[in-house]
This record gives structure tokens, sequence and C-alpha cells, in this order.
């Protein structure tokens, strides 16, 4: 079964993001290895309305994916909050989803103290929840 | 102008696969339209119907982001790295 496996302390790390961000919608991209997480890229959101949608800084997803690229890992996953809404994806996000080999993780600060971390694919049109498996300390 | 170009995941399906192609042509846009002659399908994923960029991908040359520079209309030299980067984009509001 698809899993994403997201080693416990990259997991606080893409919190500790979203809830820096807050009430904007935090985004990043997390490369490895083909179905490892090995390094959490932070992006800016330059979305105009940036509590509501997001969009990565083309410059700095230009840097990132080559670095991701050079290491001859893949996008592994895709994250971003939803400050307002559930961890679940929004018809936005469904219709943007460029990237059909990675996971799209969501994290939703709702309530910010018990911030809610789930995982999709989202694949021409059609989301599946993915399981997160706390995969030790990175890799 | 010979250059390579480097296609995204979702677009791989008009390559047969490839992570990167070969084109040719002076400026970007000539560079897509090779790119399309020789796989057909990719100008209509690259450009919005107006004939722009499609707002959702970027290309670059080499390091730069066209749309900061002449758009469509960048010279390319030879030897050049069009990448191809669909946008990470989405948010809970719609549209």
């Amino acid at each position: 079964m698809d899993v994403l496996r997201l080693p416990q302390d990259m997991a606080t790390q893409l919190i500790e993001h979203a809830q820096a961000e807050y009430p904007k919608e935090a985004c990043g991209l997390i490369g490895g290895p083909p179905g490892s997480a090995g390094k959490l890229y932070r992006l800016t959101n330059v979305d105009p309305d940036p509590v509501m949608r997001y969009n990565a800084d083309p410059k700095e997803l230009k840097r990132v994916t080559d670095d991701i690229y050079d290491r001859d890992w893949d996008v592994v996953a895709i994250y971003h909050s939803h400050t307002h809404s559930p961890a679940f994806p929004s018809p936005t996000d469904v219709e943007r989803a460029f990237y059909p080999e990675a996971s799209y993780v969501l994290v939703s600060l709702m309530d910010r103290q018990r911030p809610d971390l789930r995982a999709f694919r989202i694949i021409e049109g059609k989301i599946t929840e993915i399981d997160v498996v706390n995969d030790g300390q990175g890799a | 102008m010979a250059v390579e170009v480097r296609i995204p995941t979702i677009l791989r399906k008009h390559t047969g696969g490839a992570k990167a192609v070969g084109s040719k042509g002076s400026t970007i846009r000539a560079v897509i339209d090779q790119l399309d002659a020789d796989h057909p399908g990719l100008r209509a994923a690259i450009l919005a119907d107006g004939g722009e960029i499609h707002r959702f991908i970027n290309i670059y040359l080499n390091d730069e982001d066209v749309r900061f520079v002449g758009a469509l209309d960048t010279p390319v030299e030879d030897g050049d790295v069009v990448s191809i980067l669909p946008a990470v984009a989405g948010g809970a509001a719609r549209g």
C-alpha cells in the first residue's frame, strides 16, 4: 500500500513552518531518495491572497528542484497548510495538483493547539488518502 | 540554436517518458514550436489559449524565469537549458 514515510523531526519542522506563517498558508517540498523523505525545503508563498491560497516563489522552486534532481532524488512530497479548514485537498488543490509523482501533505491549523497532518495522492483529479508512517529520525 | 529542454513528470506522457529532450530555435517561442512539432500536445500544455505562458507553468532559461526577461521572445543561445516546471500551488479558496 502507498504510504508516506516521514521522520518525526521532519513532521515537526513542517508543522513549525505552518505555525510560523499562520494565518497565511505555508508551503514547501520534501525531497528524497524514491519513497523516503530526505530533506524539507521551505518555499515562500507569493500568492496575492496568502491566507486562502498558496503559490510557491518560482525562483525558489527552481533552486530547490535543481538541488533535489542534482542529488538524484525525487520530489517526494509537496506540503501546505490550511489555516481555517480541514486537512483535506480543496477543489483548488485538486485543480493545481501538477506533480503526480508526489504525495500531497496537508496540515490543518483550525485548532492551532492540535495540528492535523494528513497525506494524499492527487492524480488526474482523484484524491486518495495515504498513511503517514513515522519513520525514525531522518534519512 | 540547439537546446536541452527538461520535462516535468506530468508532461512526460508527450515525450515517451523522457525527462529531457532536444529542441532548437532562436527564442523560447521557437523552441516550444519545435518541441510541439516533435512531441505533439506539449504547446497546448505549456501555453494558454491566448498564446501566453500558462498561468501555472514556469519556464526557465538556465536559472532565469523567462517571465521576468522577455517571456516567449527571450532569445536562446546554443547549449542553453530550458526547464519547464509546473507551479506548486493551491489553497483553501476557490479560483
